[in-house]
C-alpha cells in the first residue's frame, strides 16, 4: 500500500533533486544566451568559494538564526511554564498563541511592514511615543532591520515553544515533584532541578525543529525589507532566489541549493548526535 | 493526574484570589500581543485617509471600499479560488497516498521502512528553495509552467512526507492485535484497515487534514515560482500591491484579513488537531 506515496514522491521529490545536481554541474538558463546546458563539472561549487555576497548571505542567516531561536526558546520556555498554571483558561490562551504560527507567514511580513512604516505606521508612532529615535523608519537602517527581521520571528515563533512547553508539563509526572516538596526544596530549585531537566528534550525538539525551519527563511523577509536595506538582510534564500530567478542564473542556483541541503542535513546529524550523547550522560 | 501536579508544583502567579484580575491582565496582553493581526483587520476598514494619518486612528467611519476594490476590481476573486483548488487538490492527493503508506510502515519492522522513514524525514528538511529550481525547470520544459499541475506537485513535496509521518504515529497507537483479530474474523487486509483500523483514527485524519491545508494555503516561494497570472494563489498575489508608485495598504489589508480568517476560524474550532499537528501527534493527549 506504499507504492503509490513512493511513486509520487520519487517523481516529485528524487527526480528533481537528481536532475539539480546535474543542473549543478552545467552552465544553464532559460535567458542568459550562450548557456544552453554545457557541461562545466565542479565550476558552480568552486565559484562559491569566492563568492562574497553569498559569504555574507551566510553570516547574515547565522545571526538571524542564532540570535532569533536563542529569544525564542528563552522567552517561550518561560512563557510555558507561566501559562501552564492556567487550567481553566487553557483553551482560550491556545487560540491566541496559536494565532501568529499559522497565519500566513507573507501576510505576516506585510503587516509588520505596514507598522513600521516610517511616516503613518503604528509601531514607529509607538516607538516615538515612548521617546524611541526611529531616524527614517526601523527598516531603513541596517542594523535595525535585522533587529525588527528577528523581533518578528520572535513574535511569530516564541508561541510554538510555549505551546510545546506546555504540552510536555502536562505529560510529566507528578512524583518529582512531591518528592521535591518534600525535601523542602524551593520554587526556584524546583524549576532549575526538577523541572528544566526533564522539559529539556522537549526543549531540544522544538529548537532544532525551529533552526531547521528558520534557516529556510524566506517568506517574511521578502515582504518586509526585500533583503535590504543595501543587503543588511539578504538571508541565504533570498540570496539564492536573487541568483535563481532575478539573474536567471539557474545552474549556479541549483549549486548553492544543494550545497545548502546537504549542509543542513550534515547540522542535523552532528546537533542529533552530541544531544542523544548528551542525554546518555545525564 | 492534572489537579495533583496543580497542587504540588511551584505556583508562579500567586493565589486563586487574584483569578479575576489575573484573567483581565490576561486580555489585555493577548489583545497586545495579537494587535498586529487586529490592526490589519481594522485598516481594511479604512478609507485613504485613515490609514495614512500620521497618529494611527482608532475610531473611524467603516468602509467597504477595499473590500470591494480588491475583489471586484482586481481580480482577488480568482487568486482566492486557485488558493483554495490548489490546497484541496495537494490535500487530497496527500491524503489518499500518504495514509495507505503510513498504515503499511506502522505495521512493518522490516529495515527497508526504517530507510524508507529516515527519507522521509530528510524530505522534511529539505529547503523549497533547493527544489524550486529543478521544478521550474521541469514544468518549463515540460509545458506545465503556469497551471495547477506544478505547484500541487511542489506543494506534494512537503505534504506527503508531513502526512505519512503524522498518521504513522497515530497507527502506532493502535495495537496490531487489533488488526489480527479483525483478520482472523475473516476481514481481508483492505477490510482490516477501511473498516477497523481508518475508524479509530478519524481524530489524526482531521489532524492531517488541517495541517496540509493551512500548509497548502500558506505556502509562497513555490507557489511564486510555479503559478501563471491565471493560477496565482492569495500569497503570490498580495504583493503586486506593492507598486513603485505606491503601495495599496487599503487592498493589502483586504486581501491579507480575507486570506487570515480560514485560518483564525481554524485556530479555534479545531484547536486540538492543529497542537496535535504542532507536535508531530507526539505530544497529543486529549
Amino acid at each position: 500500500m506504499q507504492s503509490p506515496a513512493f511513486l509520487v514522491l520519487a517523481l516529485v521529490v528524487v527526480f528533481p533533486l537528481i536532475y539539480s545536481i546535474n543542473l549543478s554541474l552545467r552552465q544553464f538558463s532559460l535567458v542568459i544566451p550562450g548557456r544552453t546546458g554545457q557541461w562545466a563539472g565542479l565550476d558552480n561549487y568552486r565559484r562559491m568559494l569566492h563568492d562574497a555576497d553569498f559569504g555574507a548571505s551566510l553570516i547574515t542567516t547565522l545571526t538571524f538564526v542564532v540570535v532569533a531561536v536563542a529569544l525564542e526558546a528563552v522567552l517561550g520556555t518561560s512563557l510555558g511554564i507561566l501559562l501552564d498554571r492556567l487550567v481553566r483558561l487553557r483553551r482560550t490562551i491556545t487560540s491566541v498563541l496559536l494565532l501568529p504560527m499559522i497565519v500566513t507567514p507573507l501576510i505576516v511580513g506585510l503587516m509588520f511592514n505596514f507598522a513600521f512604516n516610517a511616516q503613518f505606521g503604528y509601531a514607529t508612532w509607538a516607538l516615538e511615543v515612548l521617546g524611541i529615535e526611529t531616524d527614517q523608519g526601523l527598516l531603513n537602517k541596517g542594523s535595525t532591520a535585522l533587529a525588527v527581521l528577528i523581533a518578528v520571528d520572535v513574535w511569530e515563533w516564541l508561541p510554538f515553544i510555549a505551546l510545546m512547553v506546555m504540552a510536555g508539563l502536562r505529560a510529566l509526572p507528578a512524583s518529582p515533584f512531591e518528592a521535591a516538596s518534600l525535601d523542602g526544596a524551593s520554587a526556584m530549585q524546583t524549576y532549575r532541578y526538577v523541572m528544566l531537566p526533564m522539559l529539556k528534550p522537549v526543549i531540544g525538539v522544538a529548537v532544532l525543529f525551529r533552526a531547521t525551519e528558520a534557516v529556510r527563511e524566506f517568506d517574511k523577509v521578502f515582504v518586509l525589507t526585500g533583503g535590504g536595506p543595501g543587503s543588511s538582510t539578504t538571508v541565504n534564500d533570498l540570496y539564492q532566489y536573487r541568483v535563481s530567478f532575478l539573474n536567471w542564473d539557474l545552474s549556479y542556483g541549483a549549486a548553492l541549493g544543494m550545497t545548502t541541503f546537504v549542509a543542513v542535513l550534515a547540522i542535523c546529524a552532528l546537533v542529533y548526535r552530541v544531544t542523544t550523547r548528551m542525554d546518555a550522560r545525564v | 493526574m492534572t489537579t495533583t501536579q496543580a497542587q504540588v508544583r511551584p505556583n508562579p502567579l500567586g493565589s486563586r484570589s487574584k483569578s479575576a484580575g489575573l484573567a483581565f491582565l490576561l486580555l489585555v496582553l493577548g489583545v497586545l500581543y495579537l494587535s498586529p493581526l487586529l490592526w490589519m483587520v481594522l485598516t481594511s476598514f479604512k478609507n485613504r485617509v485613515d490609514i495614512f494619518s500620521s497618529t494611527p486612528r482608532l475610531t473611524f467611519a467603516p468602509t467597504l471600499d477595499n473590500y470591494r476594490e480588491a475583489f471586484q476590481e482586481n481580480g482577488f476573486t480568482t487568486n482566492l479560488l486557485n488558493s483554495g483548488v490548489v490546497a484541496l487538490l495537494t490535500t487530497g492527493i496527500a491524503l489518499l497516498v500518504g495514509v495507505p503508506a503510513a498504515y503499511q510502515l506502522s505495521r512493518s519492522k522490516s529495515k527497508l521502512g526504517g530507510i524508507y522513514l529516515l527519507g522521509l524525514l530528510a524530505a522534511r528538511l529539505l529547503p523549497a528553495m533547493v527544489l524550486s529550481v529543478p521544478l521550474f525547470v521541469l514544468a518549463t520544459k515540460l509545458g506545465l509552467s503556469g497551471n495547477y499541475v506544478a505547484v500541487v506537485a511542489a506543494h506534494l513535496t512537503f505534504s506527503i512526507p508531513f502526512t505519512v509521518w503524522m498518521m504513522r504515529s497515530f497507527f502506532l497507537s493502535i495495537p496490531p492485535s487489533l488488526d489480527e483479530a479483525a483478520l482472523l474474523d475473516g476481514c481481508g487486509e483492505f477490510g482490516v484497515f477501511f473498516r477497523v483500523v481508518l475508524p479509530l483514527t478519524k481524530g489524526g485524519i482531521a489532524a492531517t487534514t488541517v495541517f496540509c491545508l493551512i500548509n497548502s494555503w500558506n505556502e509562497f516561494l513555490f507557489a511564486l515560482v510555479l503559478t501563471g497570472r491565471d493560477t496565482a494563489t492569495l500569497p503570490v498575489a498580495v504583493p503586486t500591491l506593492l507598486t513603485p508608485i505606491g503601495t495599496f495598504w487599503g487592498q493589502i489589508a483586504a486581501v491579507g484579513t480575507v486570506t487570515v480568517l480560514p485560518i483564525a476560524l481554524f485556530a479555534f474550532l479545531v484547536q486540538k488537531y492543529i497542537i496535535a499537528g504542532m507536535t508531530g501527534g507526539a505530544l497529543s493527549s486529549d
